[in-house]
């Protein structure tokens, strides 16, 4: 039993982190309906900031992290503006094309930037453990799940109360008709994007600090691994992001916890989340949490 | 037992999200007649067309087409037992050519699958240019044969609408959808397509369901009139009585 | 009327194989020079390089069919090459079938593949189906490493026992008119031969029922259901055709490789992203793009190697040269670096400025070049 609660706090840790990744990525789908393949680029560069500014810079961790998000929110508003902006308008999967052209400009420009092969990230809970009845909990999972639901809670209020997360969600449904209501379009793209770069920061620190982490450009390829965290939950919707999140942490934790080596073989918790994204989608095809889209004629 | 209808919709009622588009549909349609459906915007006139294709499954009710039950029908099922139609709002294959709009309104009349058409000599090309020269002639029938390899897409709105029944007369329906073929067109194209439709009647055997703002001209054409209100029935009949029907005159005429 | 004049009166270029006269002479000149080259350029390096390119393009015109004629998205063209590969390994070198026969597996291992895919294509749109795709990638590479009975698990497998020959003619050891060709040589032309095959195959899908359905498909999925296109089908016979040929790719791929052995799954991503930027850049819509396209940017990491030289310039304020063709040098890019990004810039920047890609740009310009004597042999945009 100990063991289970043992793998629990970590599978919770997990997903906390899946679902930090997935809601950068539902914030913009929700409020531009893009796909943003790049997401998983900004939680490589956003890592890689941090470390830059706090471990070369030497500046105070939490400066470093805020220091890190302001740049990557300038950074994946920028490329908003530049190469996805004037497509708005273009053939239907002509921007997730071009976001996945930008993901392999990112992850090369990191490893160019930064030709090291690993950096380890300095942080204020390093590898600080606290025992609870029995089961250690790593300050570093602590951390995650508090920043998780924190930018979750953040979503639902911008979301619902602000104006600008009124005005994102009404782009979102239908662009023309919220341009015709006044209302800024492209400013609520520009905020999106910025929000996902933001939050990317954040999923790269947790990420790369987790115990056993180290930094190298090979994290997109972890990042990949939240997509179906998103799918499951549905794509536009941030609870769904999280939920997904943490279910594909469950299973991926306790397959590799009780299932035999032997039997799984290696790189088994990479395709079992994608397995379980494919029954879901099969039983759910717009997700858990997603909302159902209607065709007209 | 009486002679069976070639289109017999009964008890139909279709709702988006608690609103009802049709409620309680009743009507049937004859071989060869052509039978108007009118009606304020909204009144669930593409909805009922939508039903018919099986792009819509209705609440509840029967559809029944030459004793076939259309309701759950796949809509690519419901064109092979012979119901085509034009959209509304143009429906065509913006980036082929007229020529390649029509012949996918013959698809379901044609047999060749993946392996023939890799090999194409042969059945392949026999069946392809079988179904060209049909083609051409529906394309000449209606003054469609001057442009060429141009992309449809590029093509006036007018000539678009009549690229649309081209398409629909190449799939040889026995029932034929018509939404709104005159909307938005000037005086000219509108006779054109008033006398095209008239013709296609005269020379083909089928039943035509037609929706028109048009009072003046659905009156010239059709033989009988079924005027929908908020989803509902309120008439139906042949022109002169409906147009006198008081539920009419207040739902629709008279404010038109 | 006989058939051939009933033929003449209807064909339009969408019916032809080959549209107009220039296009056939074009494609004249094309065959010429595949017959020639290996007589020039007798390297291995080029050799080996131009076969890769053919398989990447037989791979490619796959992928065209599917994204340019169907207009469905897919990030697990990369997992079917692997899998054309392992065919290939696995029933060609192990078992010693002959090869007509291993690339009949190749073939047919990939179209069910693509089949499996099809239930997805029908309940999802867009974007779902992309990361539906991308679960190829992941499940490819997962059984990969774990079968370790057919596929040699990380150790990979050679593919150089596999039998080349079909009849009399063996593309492993060429002679032809009392001429010695190298294997490299021979491998070149198989290739080469297969991407003209399989261009021919596509094309006559593309203009006969079929493809014209899956156009269809593409520019108006509710309208093709309505006059009778199951979209069902002709998504599902899309995906299969695709990795039909993906299949074939990537035996031919694995030939000329020699070897094959697993790469990670982002690896595998980004070489499925290179088909894309591949058929963006040869042009959506037509089966020569996709041709051009991996004649072009297929070759691009081993010319980028190759070609380092040029670009090792010291960049003034960094002090550091370009691109190094090795870590010693210190470049800025490491050459594989630098030919990822040329994939990705590729990629955003003809998507951005010439989404119709270099076959769109040879007809704008024939268009203009036509206007001026009047006729418009070529307004097609579309066959
Ligand atoms: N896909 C849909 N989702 C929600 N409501 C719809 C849909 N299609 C039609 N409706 C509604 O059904 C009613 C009838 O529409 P329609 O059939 O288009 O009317 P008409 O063709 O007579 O103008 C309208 O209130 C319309 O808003
Ligand atoms: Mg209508």
């Amino acid at each position: 039993m100990e063991k289970f609660f043992q793998l629990f706090v970590a599978a919770i840790a997990l997903g906390g982190i899946y679902a930090l990744i997935a809601l950068g990525f539902v914030v913009v789908y929700k409020a531009t309906g893009t796909f943003n393949f790049a997401q998983g680029g900004f939680v490589l560069l956003g890592a890689y900031l941090v470390y830059q500014f706090g471990d070369d810079w030497s500046l105070p961790f939490f400066v470093a992290l805020i220091l890190a998000m302001v740049v990557m929110a300038g950074v994946a508003a920028g490329i908003e503006r530049v190469v996805i902006r004037p497509m708005i308008n273009g053939p239907p999967f002509t921007i997730v094309l071009i976001t996945l052209g930008v993901l392999l400009i990112i992850e090369q420009a990191v490893r160019t930037l930064w030709s090291e092969p690993a950096y380890v990230l300095t942080t204020p809970w390093g590898n600080g453990v606290t025992e609870v009845a029995g089961v250690s909990i790593r300050h570093v999972d602590m951390w995650t799940v508090g920043f998780a639901t924190l930018v979750l809670g953040g979503f639902f209020a911008i979301f619902r109360f602000t104006t600008i997360g009124i005005a994102m969600r009404a782009t979102a449904f239908d662009q023309e008709a919220a341009a015709a209501q006044g209302i800024k379009v492209g400013r609520s793209f520009s905020i999106s994007w910025a929000i996902a770069g933001a939050v990317a920061v954040v999923a790269g620190a947790m990420l790369t600090s987790r115990t056993g982490s180290v930094l190298t450009p090979g994290l997109s390829f972890i990042a990949l691994r939240a997509f179906p965290a998103m799918i499951i939950g549905g794509l536009d919707s941030p609870g769904g992001a999280v939920a997904g999140g943490v279910v594909i942490g469950v299973v991926e934790v306790m397959a590799l916890g009780y299932l035999d080596f032997d039997w799984i073989g290696s790189g088994f918790e990479v395709v079992l989340a994608y397995v379980l994204m494919i029954i879901v989608l099969l039983w759910r095809p717009n997700g858990l949490f997603g909302t159902r889209a209607v065709q007209r004629v | 037992m009486a002679e069976r209808s070639l289109l017999s919709v009964s008890a139909t009622t279709l709702e988006f999200g608690g609103v009802s588009a049709l409620l309680d549909v009743d009507f049937e349609v004859e071989s060869g007649e052509l039978l108007a459906v009118i009606g304020p915007n909204g009144a669930g006139k593409t909805s009922l067309f939508n039903c018919l294709n099986g792009v819509y499954t209705p609440r509840h009710g029967s559809i029944l087409f030459e004793g076939i039950e259309l309701v759950g029908k796949r809509p690519a099922r419901i064109a092979n037992l012979g119901i085509a139609r034009t959209f509304q709002n143009l429906a065509l294959f913006a980036n082929l050519d007229v020529i390649d709009n029509l012949m996918l309104g013959r698809h379901h009349l044609m047999k060749t699958g993946l392996a023939a058409g890799a090999i194409w000599v042969g059945r392949a090309k026999r069946e392809e240019i079988a179904n060209r020269l049909i083609c051409k002639d529906i394309a000449e029938f209606l003054d469609l044969d001057q442009f060429g390899s141009t992309p449809v897409g590029l093509l006036p709105y007018g000539i678009q609408k009549r690229i649309e029944l081209g398409r629909a007369m190449a799939m040889e329906p026995t029932l034929l959808l018509l939404d709104e073929p005159v909307a938005g067109m000037n005086l000219e194209e509108r006779n054109t397509m008033t006398a095209l439709i008239q013709q296609v009647r005269a020379e083909r055997d089928m039943a035509i369901l037609l929706v028109e703002h048009d009072v003046d001209f659905v009156m010239a054409i059709a033989d009988r009139v079924l005027v929908l209100n908020f989803g509902r029935v309120i008439a139906t009949g042949t022109p002169d009585v409906v147009t006198v029907h008081p539920e009419v005159v207040a739902a629709y005429l008279g404010a038109g | 009327m006989s058939s051939r004049a009933d033929a003449a009166r209807v064909a339009t270029p969408s019916m032809k194989l080959l549209p107009d006269k220039l296009t056939r002479m074009m494609f004249g000149l094309a065959v010429l020079i595949f017959l020639v080259t290996p007589l020039v350029l007798d390297d291995d390096f080029w050799m080996t390089v131009l076969a890769n390119a053919g398989a990447f393009a037989v791979a490619s015109i796959g992928l065209s069919i599917l994204t340019g004629f169907t207009g469905q998205v897919s990030l697990g063209h990369a997992a079917l090459l692997t899998i054309g590969g392992y065919t290939v390994g696995y029933f060609g070198a192990d078992h010693g079938w002959p090869m007509w026969a291993w690339m009949l597996a190749a073939i047919l291992i990939g179209a069910l593949v693509g089949v499996a895919i099809g239930p997805f294509a029908l309940r999802l749109k867009g974007n779902y189906l992309v990361v539906v795709t991308l679960a190829l990638v992941f499940i490819t590479g997962y059984v990969v490493e774990n079968w370790t009975s057919v596929t040699g698990g990380f150790d990979g497998k050679s593919v150089n026992s596999a039998s080349l020959a079909i009849g009399p003619v063996d593309f492993g050891e060429l002679h032809i008119f009392g001429r010695d060709f190298s294997r490299e040589q021979g491998i070149f032309y198989l290739c080469w031969i297969m991407v003209a095959l399989t261009a021919l195959v596509g094309r006559n899908i593309i203009r006969t029922r079929p493809g014209r359905a899956m156009r269809a498909v593409r520019d108006r999925d509710v309208a093709a259901e309505v006059i009778g296109v199951s979209n069902a089908r002709y998504k599902i016979a899309a995906f299969a055709i695709s990795s039909a040929m993906a299949g074939l790719g990537g035996a031919l791929y694995a030939i000329s490789l020699r070897f094959i052995s697993p790469s990670n799954p982002a690896a595998e991503l980004f070489l499925s992203i290179r088909f894309v930027a591949i058929i963006i850049v040869g042009g959506l819509g037509t089966i020569y793009g996709a041709v051009i396209g991996a004649l072009l940017l297929g070759p691009l990491p081993e010319l980028v190697q190759e070609f380092a030289g040029l670009f090792d310039f010291t960049i003034p304020i960094v002090d550091r040269p370009l691109v190094g063709d090795s870590p010693a040098d210190n470049g800025i890019f490491s050459a594989a670096s630098f030919s990822e990004i040329l994939f990705g810039v590729l990629l955003v920047v003809f998507l951005i400025f010439a989404p119709e890609g270099i076959a769109g740009m040879i007809r704008r310009l024939r268009r203009r070049l036509a206007g001026r004597s009047n006729v418009d042999p070529d307004n097609v945009s579309d066959n």
